[in-house]
């Protein structure tokens, strides 16, 4: 305590300095005075008196020195005018002050803005309440031909996992579902979810306003009741209360609004709006075939995910004993909920986090080789500070003071520019970064950039300061003697060129490899053209389209009316356009064949479309026919397959009039006979292989789950300019209908490979980056040796040298620093650039092309940074380089 | 410096705290010249040295100080003992007298040992 106390006083003590040296240079003259006064009594002469009682004093100074130390804090004191020195320095040298702290703030802005990607994406725990025992259960689906970890559970499943085991909290299961609100403002499509009423209480979240769902309202022949987000209650219902107990019309149907959440609530999708109840029928819940919902489940306390996956484990056993026609291969796969939104990510996260950190690096060393072509500037003032006696501690400290003012300036400048960053990474919104409204820079940003900013300084400033310190006095202050440590800062400059050439390899390395992979990636064959092709999402929902004549006939007026606008080729509609991750499949059996053992059933993919929907994709018919407004329930059932389908099962056979049925050969389904092959097309992404799909004519589809979703048009012109058209078209057909989704195939397809462009946009900003800093540095060193030869050019020049040979002498020197950078540069590559392996697509890690490619870059590049200051040499004038100093 | 010199501020601080307690109100070259002739001008410093213990002193609270005039009508810093000056001093008193005993024991010849 009271050494506390002490410690705050001489904190302050720091302030009241003038009033404190008058009060102790009067205690001193009192002191003095009776000490003389008494040595007068002594019979001491009077200038005798006054010498004995300095003596006995010790000094008026040294006592006052002794005392100032006690009295504030010396270390603090000495920062200050360490720091002050310092901001002089700076301002006194603008140039090299500005080119010193953009390089920092480049450095340190481009890691501040990765770090708050990164922080929030895979640090940060879930905005939900005790969000690390949130987990996601999925089945783990091994079959001969079907393998699946993360498989969508059936509701039988998710009601036994939840019934039968003693390590979760509670589960809740949901789906996604969009809906049509209709009503005042207009109708639109809002995305939703239905979810089990236990939802709520996995996640601990409960409702702002009103209340969330009951076990009651979760049955079948419970109310209609919904809840909302705050978004759509502020942006629609202008945040009014009493809509609480209203109803609203969804899909034409009366919900009651029962609770709004909290503002920043969204689950699982960010542009959730409003939840139902799923309300799954005692028939759901004992259909183990049919695998539509994703579960999600909180951890009891004390329970580890490894407990939870062994007790399901064992559910899942004897689920298949029970269930051996749909559990047989069927196990649970827990994980934990922040990895399920994180995991996809990180690979790409961790590779931009380490091209930021070696951006980091190659700052460092620009900015310390500028310190050190700075330091031979100053030798000769920090040769006068050590002949006054300062220790070479002194200087070091005062010389790192400089660094970390430096470093923090840098700090403030980067911070802005993450600013920025992060500001136009919102703006690009890459759809496969979740949580990117926490993307912000926040307190733990702040401490990462402070302490990366210091630790710079240190790494940059420690070594020209050692080099400065170490300066011989002698040599430093004879007038005109020429440094004699400057063969020493060049050396270790040359050291800072190479080890920056070699990080700027790795970088351009890495982006070279992810430009390669997006080439590749380009040139993909997706099965169709996506060119001029419009596509949009109308779903027929409500009274009207509960029968399939009703959907029937609203897909055919709405196709004609399309077809008949001008610059129109051909329209049709199916249940997911290509290129979106939102497919089931189905398992089926083909007539004649021997019926497979359990677990072993045929699976293919299914899809639902109207006629002329492979002629507006322009996907090639290869054999057989395309559906017609024919091929009506009372015709025959006819299916159309993909060429994928029909190699795995009819291997050199020929499918069409080949009839299967979906299911076992024992469910009383009808049967399909095989109508067309068309061919294959890429149907999650441009990167899945495709694999057997079965495509379904909408007339003849009368189960509701084949309701069909999303519409393409051909177009003869730019299919964005006929967006308006179709809109009235399709409000003219049923104005009660929102059109969403509204855009052209190929941006359709830009998004699928966002994530891919979004990767190597960033990494090919940082290798430039990287690239621009190694250049800057290279010429820096070179300009520096060049000047500090410019006596031995001038004395080559006078012996007969030619312009040539003084530019060969530069550009040697040059390239033998740059091959001994990219030599390194590509060892260092060759071991790191296999951590990308995941981001990789048709190259390998080490791809040579690629590493030849940068080789190629960097050399020339570092040719270039030689040539500009070789140019310089050549001109050198032997008169004047005689007299140079 | 260093230790030796932490020896000396420990036990300059003691005779500080003695020397008011004995005499009350006092100023620096007062508890100086006090210092030295309660040693038998054994203990030969710098009155200087007194200085910044005065500081430390006043900064933990155990003293405190304000102008004041001499005798000899000169304006002196006086300092005195503050309550926790006073208790400080019992304690380092007592620890003090410890030490001394405990030296006293190891430096006597020892009967046992005899």
């Amino acid at each position: 305590m009271r050494r506390l106390r002490g410690w705050l006083l001489r904190l302050g003590g720091l302030f009241r300095r003038a009033r404190q040296e008058r009060d102790l240079a009067a205690e001193m003259e009192s002191h003095l005075q009776m000490h003389v006064e008494d040595n007068l009594r002594a019979g001491l002469s009077a200038e005798e008196a006054h010498r004995q009682a300095l003596i006995k004093l010790g000094g008026i100074e040294q006592t006052k020195e002794n005392y100032r130390d006690r009295r504030g804090l010396p270390f603090l004191e000495t920062l200050f005018q360490d720091l002050r020195f310092a901001g002089r320095l700076l301002l006194k040298n603008a140039g090299f002050t500005a080119v010193a702290v953009l390089t920092v703030a480049l450095g340190v802005g481009a890691n501040a803005g990765i770090f708050s990607v990164v922080h929030a994406v895979l640090l940060k725990p879930l905005p939900y309440p005790e969000s690390d025992r949130l987990v996601m259960v999925w089945e783990k689906v091994s079959l001969p031909n079907y393998e699946n970890d993360q498989n969508e559970p059936s509701p039988g499943n998710f009601a036994d996992w939840r019934s039968q085991n003693s390590v979760f909290d509670n589960l809740g299961a949901y789906r996604n579902r969009s809906f049509n609100l209709t009503g005042a403002g207009g109708p639109v499509r809002v995305e939703g979810e239905q979810v089990s009423a236990s939802l709520f209480s996995v996640l601990k979240v409960n409702a702002a306003l009103g209340r969330v769902f009951t076990a009651g309202d979760d049955q079948p022949s419970g109310r209609h009741v919904v809840v909302m987000s705050d978004g759509l209650w502020k942006s629609r219902f202008g945040s009014n209360a009493q809509i609480l107990g209203k109803t609203i019309l969804l899909d034409g149907e009366s919900y009651i609004v029962v609770g709004i959440m909290p503002p920043n609530f969204h689950f699982p999708d960010p542009d959730d709006q409003l939840w139902v109840p799923i309300a799954l029928t005692p028939q759901d819940l004992a259909n183990h075939g049919s695998h539509y919902l994703l579960v999600t489940a909180r951890l009891k306390p004390n329970v580890t995910l490894a407990q939870a996956q062994g007790e399901l484990n064992r559910i899942a056993q004897h689920l298949t004993e029970l269930y051996p026609d749909t559990n047989t291969g069927v196990q649970a796969n827990i994980v934990a909920l922040r990895e399920e939104i994180a995991g996809p990510v990180r690979p790409a996260l961790v590779a931009l986090f380490g091209a930021v950190g070696f951006i980091l690096l190659i700052v460092c060393a620009n900015v310390a080789s500028l310190l050190l072509g700075r330091a031979s500037a100053r030798h000769r003032e920090i040769g006068i500070r050590i002949a006054l006696g300062a220790g070479r501690i002194r200087i070091l400290r005062q010389l790192l003071t400089e660094s970390a003012l430096l470093a923090l300036l840098g700090c403030v400048f980067g911070l802005l520019f993450a600013r920025w960053g992060i500001l136009g990474l919102k703006l690009l919104s890459p759809p496969h970064i979740p949580r990117m409204d926490e993307i912000q820079i926040d307190t733990s940003v702040l401490v990462f950039s402070l302490a990366i900013s210091l630790l710079s300084a240190f790494i940059f400033g420690v070594l020209p300061a050692l080099q400065a310190t170490r300066a011989n006095v002698n040599d430093s202050l004879k007038e005109g003697a020429r440094e004699s440590a400057g063969g020493a800062r060049l050396r270790t400059r040359n050291l800072l060129v190479i080890l920056e050439t070699a990080l700027g390899v790795v970088v351009v390395i890495g982006a070279g490899l992810l430009l390669r992979s997006f080439l590749i990636l380009e040139r993909a064959p997706l099965g169709f053209q996506p060119q001029r092709v419009l596509t949009f999402r109308v779903i027929p929902r409500g009274e009207r389209y509960l029968q399939l004549a009703g959907r029937t006939a609203f897909y055919r007026q709405a196709i004609e009316r399309i077809e008949a606008l001008p610059g129109v080729k051909s329209a049709a509609a199916v249940s997911f356009i290509p290129l979106t991750f939102a497919r089931s499949s189905k398992g089926f059996s083909i007539e004649g064949h021997v019926p497979p053992a359990a677990g072993e059933i045929p699976v293919a993919a299914y899809d639902a479309v109207t006629p002329g929907y492979f002629q507006s994709l322009q996907i090639p018919l290869q054999s057989g026919r395309d559906f017609s407004w024919r091929d009506t329930p009372q015709a025959q059932r006819v299916v159309i397959i993909n060429k994928a389908m029909a190699q795995t099962y009819w291997p050199g056979e020929d499918p069409l009039g080949k009839r299967i049925k979906f299911g076992t050969p024992d469910d009383p389904f009808p049967r399909w006979t095989i109508a067309g092959v068309v061919g294959d097309i890429r149907e999650f992404d441009v990167l899945t292989p495709p694999r057997p799909t079965v495509y379904l004519p909408v007339s003849q589809a009368d189960d509701s789950n084949y309701v069909l979703r999303d519409w393409v048009v051909r177009a003869s012109v730019d299919p964005l300019t006929i967006a308006s058209s179709i809109r009235s078209a399709m409000r003219e057909v049923d104005p009660d209908l929102p059109v969403s989704r509204l855009r052209s195939l190929e941006q359709v397809r830009n998004i699928s490979v966002a994530p891919q462009r979004f990767n190597l946009s960033l990494f090919g900003l940082f290798a430039a980056l990287a690239l621009l800093l190694a250049a800057v540095g290279i010429y820096g060193v070179t300009a520096y040796s060049v000047a500090q030869r410019t006596r031995e050019i001038g004395i080559r020049v006078a012996m007969g040298a030619q312009r040539g040979d003084v530019v060969r002498l530069v550009l040697a020197q040059g390239a033998r620093h740059a091959a001994l950078g990219i030599f390194l540069g590509l060892a260092g590559a060759f071991a790191l650039t296999r951590l990308m392996e995941r981001l990789l697509y048709g190259v390998r890690p080490t791809d040579p092309v690629t590493f030849a490619g940068v080789t190629l870059i960097l050399t020339g590049v570092a040719l270039l940074a030689c040539y500009l200051p070789a140019r310089r040499a050549m001109r050198v004038d032997p008169i004047i380089a005689l007299r140079y100093e | 410096m260093g230790e030796k010199a932490d020896v000396w501020q420990g036990t300059l601080a003691l005779m500080v705290l003695k020397t008011l307690q004995a005499l009350g109100s006092l100023h620096g070259y007062g508890i100086a010249r006090r210092i030295e002739q309660t040693s038998g001008d054994l203990l030969a410093v710098n009155y200087g040295t007194l200085y910044p213990a005065l500081l430390k002193l006043e900064q933990e609270g155990y003293i405190s100080s304000e102008w004041g005039t001499s005798n000899n009508n000169r304006k002196a810093k006086y300092y005195r003992l503050t309550r926790a000056g006073r208790k400080q001093l019992e304690k380092e008193a007592r620890e003090w007298e410890q030490i001394t005993e405990i030296l006293a024991r190891f430096m006597a010849p020892g009967k046992e040992s005899a």
